[in-house]
């Protein structure tokens, strides 16, 4: 939260430099009406954004996700696991350690990189904020022409890996796995 | 603008009506919710300013040439590093996309940028390296950059042919 605090407000003090010598500060203030137009005419979406992103959070617990994945194997398990990814609440801090532990549950790579792309592709807790803030059109565009990439991707591992359960299955004979210090 | 946010509205209402029957815990995901709002208000607001300032900022012979549906496969390759480089969480985020939109650029380039940001984004890295490990980050980014270019070639064949 800090460092995306501080991306932000840097960003925008460069800019805001840049933008005066560029075209002075009649163009800053025409950016700043801007801004507040967008901020009056997005408030109430986000309140209902952020009503949603609540729900959602207490609706899906990490137990139900985790029954899901343990439940099937081949194809469906990787139709499961990229919608579990999706619904799964929760930034990269909560996610990745989640993702982590299905080595010690002895579940499959391409379950695992299923999830993460599935995460990162469908993100449900993500979609109203890509629908209030770009638009629902391009929202549901995207995610018409991004569906199949965590369905691809796990049939691919599938393929390459089988049941192989490792966090980097690339990995040759005697080389360091890095993730090893974080499930000791 | 006002039809989103009915839908939303809908869905909200929607939600809370399950979550109070299946879990009764719906007070909690309000108060969740609101949590996050006011937590992440402050990088809103300065999203939404730097939004506005990049509207202004970026000159219109730049998105011409390299954003718009006339750029073509450029804007797909400079979307997708360019969602890998806006290292910044959802809400800092769309709201510059909105604004890169909002010039004028094309859809291949929004959906790239998009999917950029989603698989390739440079803010996830820390926590990837530092669980997984820099030898599985590298690999997943290289993996997934036909994704991105993949993504925005389709969304501008579908801009050129249905979506005219």
């Amino acid at each position: 939260m800090k460092q995306s605090l501080i991306v932000i407000y840097g960003s925008l003090a460069i800019l805001i430099i840049i933008v005066y010598f560029v075209g002075g500060s009649a163009i800053i203030l025409e950016g700043l009406n801007i801004s507040i137009v967008t901020m009056y005419k997005s408030f109430l979406m986000l309140v209902a954004s952020f009503i949603i992103i609540g729900q959602l959070n207490v609706l899906l617990s990490k137990d139900a996700i985790e029954k899901w994945l343990q439940k099937f194997s081949g194809i469906k398990a990787i139709i499961v696991s990229a919608i579990a990814g999706g619904l799964f609440p929760g930034g990269p801090y909560i996610y990745y350690p989640f993702v982590l532990s299905f080595r010690e549950k002895k579940l499959p790579f391409y379950i695992l990189i299923t999830f993460i792309f599935g995460k990162q592709v469908y993100d449900l807790s993500r979609l109203p904020m890509e629908a209030s803030l770009v638009s629902p059109e391009i929202a549901l565009i995207r995610h018409l022409i991004t569906f199949p990439i965590p369905i691809i991707v796990g049939l691919l591992a599938l393929r390459l890996y089988g049941s192989t359960v490792s966090i980097n299955p690339t990995l040759k004979a005697g080389e360091n796995d890095d993730s090893d210090n974080y499930n000791s | 603008m006002t039809q989103t946010t009915i839908i939303l509205s809908i869905a909200a209402i929607i939600l809370i009506v399950i979550n109070s029957k299946k879990t009764g815990k719906q007070y909690e995901g309000l108060k969740l919710g609101l949590t996050q709002f006011l937590q992440t208000a402050p990088i809103i607001l300065g999203a939404f300013i730097l939004a506005g300032i990049i509207e202004v900022l970026i000159p219109r012979e730049f998105v011409q040439n390299w954003l718009s549906r006339e750029a073509g496969l450029k804007g797909i390759v400079l979307g997708t590093f360019g969602g890998m480089l806006l290292a910044m969480g959802p809400y800092a985020f769309y709201p510059i996309v909105a604004s890169i939109m909002a010039s004028g650029a094309g859809l291949g380039t929004i959906i790239s940028i998009i999917t950029g940001w989603v698989l390739l984004g440079l803010s996830k890295f820390p926590y990837e390296t530092g669980f997984f490990g820099v030898k599985f980050t590298v690999k997943k980014l290289i993996f997934s950059i036909p994704f991105c270019f993949l993504a925005g070639l389709i969304a501008y064949i579908l801009e050129l042919t249905i979506l005219t």
